[in-house]
């Protein structure tokens, strides 16, 4: 055991068992998992990506790149979690990853033999030929031998939550900066949040030796927790990653509910996803610690100096028993001086820089040797049991030690101030990348603008406070701190000279110091080139330990600062986000929301098979009692109507109240045809096009009173066509006094269609006169059904004698039964959009697959619609040259030669005998049916010259699905071409 | 992303439809209709856009915003709109 | 202090959407209507009737008391200053009440639901879980309405039901 027998924020009488690849330790509460591994002296956790390197712990915190494992198993097992931010629970289940057949033999390090192999730009190179061995050979062997962990490949058992939030002041992250900046605005009374990643509030306080006014620092930092949790103007948000900042001062973060439990409470959700709209944000991420580019600078073994501390401190757990300091900064020393604090042997403490912090007498007093302008140059064994040191009067010192901790000064971690574009700069007074401008709204504080010492970092955080509650016109004071010293002094130090062995700048992607030169050599000396070039930042962690070593190494390769070269940006999620938690409540049959209209119930109860049309779900038949297969049903449906009487749900369809003293002249300029002449009580067709001169889309237009019209839209161009009429309104025509307002929701809507329509219609509203007298075809009327009102319409879209009833959708169910209840005298049945469809194309009517966006009002044969008197939408546009070419494709009929032959929608038109190829191309199907009526397959297709082709020949061609059909061209109207029955 | 709208605040870029450059009048005859319905400006920096606000009080505005930075000046109701 | 969370659906309600006529403004509609207009989004009660305001000069106005001639009795009376649409059957009415009202609506809308800024009286169009929504506030229980299509009452259900679960 490597448990510190005191000390520590870890909870001794709370033990806790958990398993690490099948193996079971103990741990106590407050521990992570990387924490409680260590106390049990694991160091190997886990297996590198390309080169199946043993891999230990390198950090303590959201940064780790090393131990990545899958955590719990079955469906909830999670691949690349980082050891480092898991809160060890009771029965915690984990694995390693990448290895076999298990951890410490893998088969599978072989790899790094094979070096070369998987050297940045390898694949670019080597894998181009033979072409097909690519996606058969390379690829497949390439994947099996790289790669992290794997998903469970089940259906996630748990769920996520959204949330929103709003505040004058965000802060990211509760170190010392965030918790200072949050009391300060909190106490001014501001709406706070403040969100952090860990589930204790402290950030460095709980893992260094330092107090603030005169408090141990966790201590400080638990009173600071109790007084934010008593300011109601303040939500404090733990467990919580903020991971993007977006346009409009909105950022997005995940809240991990319940991952620090086994699983979560029945019906609580697992995460939830917060965006937060902040008026002002302080960043206070803190700083990540620079690894240092040496040989072997990957064996389990090596640590960040920060994270040994950490470790050593919050977590009472020892990680080895003889270290070697490497550092360049002030700070790393600190790690030593904690490491004798708790009885850890301290060897040597290597510092590349020449003079020696003022605690070096401390550290060499308790029995450490002192190396300046020395370095390590290679580490080895797993875990780490050699270091060699070149010293400054070239001298190799070998020497055994269990622990590097390693320190090449700090990294703010501002990645999120990047999410906007916002290039970092270098700062050479303080050896980082500073954000030098910022997301509006947005200031970063404390270790994250580089403020590093405590003392900084505390008065930083008040200030950003106090700046931003000015900004919002609160004054607010900041208060004092009374700190411990600390010098933050270093220098910024990349790379040892000369690494002996791989070294590595990326540990998650396996991108060494060589990939780096390679990219360099070849020409990739741009940051953002290079970073794809090698991969180097491109893994889950974002690269955010070791990338900036790689940038630095590019600059030192092309002979620039690193100032010249600059440092990449980082894009949202700055940290790791579940698919889960962006989905929310949207899964399964919610995906997206579903429209039921109000017979849906009923519809299903009596065999319906429903179509997604849009959100809509539509009956597409009814299938009977015996009925097999959907033709049958709907065969059934269009002859039973066709001979007798059906009724088919049309409450679908897009309706607009279009109102006002100035309403038939907005209609006249959206429509071919004009409306403004209308009698009342009457509707007609219409169709309206785009600017362009293409048709949008068609439908009815009642007249129902001087200033009031009742337009209606197809099903699928309902929105469109209400943004449509809005914007013809409000921004074409402002002058025009006009109202409209979709009422699809208000009616539910029957279409009644069959020779027996009418008398069904008189049997269901014995006061209406349905005669063709009185009520002829397009004629439209208001009645009042049992105390509702009620619409009725003379419309066909089937060319039978039809009607469509309309009543408010909450009575929908109700006309329906009545309906069919009047007439079961006659057989009356459902149809569903299927049947209609057949009827439709067997009328020769365009709908959703003629209005395509391509098609003319010419094309589909209704040009003589287009009126010559009136200015409409689109109507200059149409009379380009291209589009009232005589050549283009027109809307014709098409009829098999062989009527035992099938014609397919999406088939295209060539000349008999004329070969298959692109330029022989005549036109395609856009609707194709079996027709019951007349006994073969039918389509509608759009035909260059179709209009004077009628009775010619033309090979229907299908490739796809195999098969060429000869085929006759007819008018588009197979049925009733008179309209006689429509009209009768 | 948030856009400002003028009758309902600011709300949550996903209730919005966009169009495009607000310049463009739509001519009452056949000149300059080509240039109309296709040509747009293609412009870095400050811009004047027609946004729907689908999800909210359906009504056309026009938003001022600086397509370098995304940063948004203010809005207007497209009616209201003098150009 | 009252439950928790009450939810329940309003039935039985006339809706009508008015919309000015041109140069018509909110105070000539009031009049008529006998119920102060709200002139941005908002809700205002006066009596048995009610008034959200969804867009300029466009308001949904409710009655409890609604019968089938609602919205063609508002037409009459506001003949050549509105346009008046009937909306009875267009809507579910969802009624949400209880100190968890307001966690339940704010996980549902990006619209700060804070007493400051969403107050008794305040309304607003948006969307929930891609649902389009009307809402708004009606005292400090809080208690909320919920307008939504009729056809998506089910989807918004559901969203409802698995929030509320959460809480």
């Amino acid at each position: 055991m490597s448990r510190l027998p005191h000390g520590g924020l870890i909870d001794r009488s709370r033990p806790l068992n958990f398993r690490f690849d099948g193996e079971t330790f103990a741990g106590f509460e407050g521990d992570t998992l990387a924490s409680a591994l260590l106390a049990n002296d694991v160091k190997l956790v886990g297996r590198s990506f390309k080169y199946h390197r043993p891999r230990g712990i390198l950090t303590a915190g959201s940064e780790e790149p090393n131990a990545l494992v899958t955590l719990r198993s079955g469906a909830r097992a999670e691949p690349n979690t980082r050891a480092t931010m898991v809160q060890l629970f009771e029965g915690l289940e984990a694995q390693s990853q990448n290895r076999w057949p298990n951890l410490k033999l893998d088969l599978m390090a072989v790899n790094q033999l094979a070096g070369p192999m998987f050297a940045a730009g390898f694949y670019y190179k080597t894998f181009m030929w033979p072409r097909p061995f690519w996606e058969k050979v390379y690829e497949p062997v390439i994947r099996r031998a790289a790669g992290l962990g794997e998903l469970s490949g089940l259906p996630d058992p748990d769920t996520y939550d959204h949330d929103h939030a709003f505040c004058d002041l965000l802060v990211i992250g509760a170190g010392p900066a965030g918790l200072s900046a949050a009391l300060t605005v909190g106490r001014a009374g501001l709406r706070v949040i403040l969100a952090e990643d860990d589930w204790e509030l402290g950030g460095r306080l709980l893992a260094d030796r330092q107090q603030v006014d005169g408090l141990a620092g966790e201590i400080w930092a638990e009173r600071a927790r109790q007084e934010l949790s008593s300011l109601p103007n303040v939500k404090v948000l733990t467990r919580t990653a903020v991971f993007g900042i977006y346009d409009g001062r909105e950022y997005a973060a995940i809240e991990r509910l319940a991952d620090h439990l086994p699983s979560p409470a029945e019906g609580q959700p697992r995460q939830r996803l917060w965006k937060i709209v902040a008026k002002r944000a302080i960043l206070a991420t803190g700083a990540i610690e620079r690894p240092i580019v040496f040989g072997g600078n990957d064996r389990p073994g090596v640590m960040q100096a920060g994270a040994v501390r950490t470790y050593v401190n919050r977590f009472a757990a020892m990680p080895g028993r003889r270290a070697v300091l490497f550092t360049s900064s002030d700070s790393g020393w600190q790690t030593a001086l904690d490491l004798q604090a708790v009885g850890i042997e301290v060897a040597v403490v290597v510092d590349p820089r020449s003079s020696a912090p003022t605690v070096a007498s401390d550290v060499q007093r308790a029995g450490a040797q002192v190396f300046l302008d020395a370095h390590v140059r290679k580490a080895s064994g797993v875990p780490v049991s050699k270091v060699e040191i070149m010293r400054s009067d070239g001298r190799v010192v070998k020497l055994s030690a269990d622990l590097v901790a390693i320190s090449g000064g700090w990294n703010p971690a501002i990645g999120l101030g990047s999410n906007l574009g916002h290039r970092p700069k270098w700062c050479d007074e303080r050896g980082c990348f500073l954000l030098d401008q910022t997301p509006p709204g947005l200031t970063a504080a404390g270790a994250a603008a580089g403020r590093f010492t405590l003392a900084e970092a505390l008065a930083d955080g008040a200030a950003k406070a106090v700046e931003a509650a000015s900004d919002l016109g609160t004054t607010c004071t900041a208060p004092d701190f009374a700190v411990s010293e600390e010098s933050d002094a270093g220098a910024a130090y990349w790379s040892a000279p000369a690494p002996r062995g791989k070294a590595f700048v990326d540990f998650q992607n396996d991108v060494t110091d060589k990939d780096v030169a390679l990219a360099a050599r070849e020409g990739f000396v741009s940051i953002e080139h290079m970073k794809r070039y090698t991969t180097l930042g491109m893994a889950t962690d974002q690269g955010k330990s070791g990338q900036l070593n790689g940038h630095a190494l590019l600059a030192q390769q092309i002979g620039k600062s690193i100032a010249e070269t600059g440092t990449i940006l980082s894009r949202a999620p700055y940290q790791p986000v579940a698919i889960g938690a962006l989905a929310g409540h949207q899964r399964g049959e919610n995906f997206r929301p579903v429209r039921q209209t109000a017979s849906h119930d009923w519809a299903a109860e009596n065999g319906a098979a429903f179509a997604n049309v849009g959100q809509w779900k539509r009956a597409q038949w009814y299938a009977r009692q015996g009925e097999t297969h959907w033709r049958e049903s709907v065969d059934r449906e269009v002859t039973m109507t066709r001979s007798g009487v059906g009724i088919c749900d049309v409450s679908t369809l897009g309706k607009i109240d279009v109102q006002g003293p100035d309403a038939g002249v907005l209609l006249d300029r959206l429509y071919i045809n004009t409306f403004s002449t209308l009698n009342v009580g009457k509707a007609r067709y219409g169709v309206m096009l785009r600017e362009d001169g293409m048709v949008m889309d068609d439908g009815t237009v009642t007249h129902f009173a001087e200033d009031s019209f009742y337009v209606t839209t197809t099903t699928a161009n309902a929105a469109p066509v209400m943004q449509h009429i809005d914007f013809a309104r409000q921004v074409l025509w402002p002058d025009l006094d006009v109202q409209a307002t979709s009422v699809t929701e208000q009616w539910a809507t029957w279409s009644v269609a069959g020779p027996k329509s009418r008398e069904l219609l008189q049997a269901a509203f014995p006061d209406l006169d349905l005669s063709n007298d009185s009520f002829p075809f397009m004629a439209a009327a208001k009645f009042v059904w049992q105390g509702n009102p009620a619409r009725i319409f003379r419309v066909s879209f089937s060319g039978e004698l039809a009607f469509e009833v309309s009543v408010p959708a909450l009575k929908g169910q109700d006309l329906l039964a009545h309906l069919l209840a009047s007439g079961e005298p006659f057989d009356a049945i459902p149809y569903g959009t299927e049947a209609l469809g057949v009827m439709r194309i067997e009328k020769g009517h365009p709908a959703g697959n003629e209005l395509n966006g391509q098609t003319t009002a010419a094309d589909l044969g209704l040009a003589r619609m287009m009126s010559k008197k009136k200015d409409y939408i689109g109507r200059v546009m149409a009379a380009r040259p291209g589009l009232v070419d005589e050549a283009r494709p027109r809307l014709v009929g098409l009829r098999p030669l062989d009527a035992s032959e099938v014609l397919r929608a999406g088939a295209h038109l060539l000349p008999l005998g004329a070969a298959p190829v692109a330029v022989n191309d005549q036109g395609y199907v856009t609707s194709a049916a079996w027709s019951p009526t007349l006994g073969h397959s039918i389509a509608l297709a759009l035909l260059s010259h179709g209009a004077e082709r009628h009775g010619e020949t033309v090979l229907v061609h299908d490739p796809v699905r195999g098969g060429d059909i000869e085929a006759a061209v007819c008018d588009p109207v197979f049925l009733d071409p008179e309209g006689e029955r429509m009209r009768g | 992303m948030r856009l400002p709208c003028p009758y309902c605040g600011n709300r949550d870029a996903a209730e919005f439809v966009y169009r495009g450059d607000a310049a463009p009048r739509r001519p009452d005859g056949e000149a300059g209709m080509f240039d109309y319905v296709y040509l747009r400006d293609n412009r870095a920096g400050e811009m004047r856009e027609l946004w729907y606000h689908a999800q909210g009080c359906r009504n056309w505005i026009v938003v001022t915003r600086d397509t370098v930075t995304h940063e948004i000046h203010g809005s207007e109701l497209a009616r209201d709109n003098k150009r | 202090m009252g439950e928790a969370l009450t939810v329940s659906e309003r039935t039985g309600l006339g809706i009508a959407t008015v919309m000015a006529r041109r140069g018509v403004d909110a105070a000539a509609i009031g009049a008529v209507l006998g119920c102060a207009l709200p002139g941005g989004p908002g809700w205002r009660n006066g009596g048995d009737l009610s008034a959200i305001g969804t867009g300029p000069g466009t308001w949904l106005v409710m009655t409890e008391t609604g019968s089938g001639d609602f919205a063609e009795d508002l037409t009459q009376r506001f003949r050549g200053l509105a346009s008046v649409t009937d909306q009875s059957s267009a809507y579910a009415v969802f009624r949400l009440s209880g100190h968890d009202a307001r966690t339940l609506l704010q996980r549902g809308v990006s619209i700060d639901l804070h007493p400051a800024a969403f107050a008794p009286g305040s309304a607003a169009t948006s969307m929930i879980s891609h649902i389009g929504v009307i809402f708004w506030q009606m005292d400090d229980a809080p208690t909320y309405e919920v307008a939504v299509f009729r056809s998506l009452a089910g989807s918004f259900r559901h969203w409802l039901d698995s929030v509320a679960a959460t809480l």
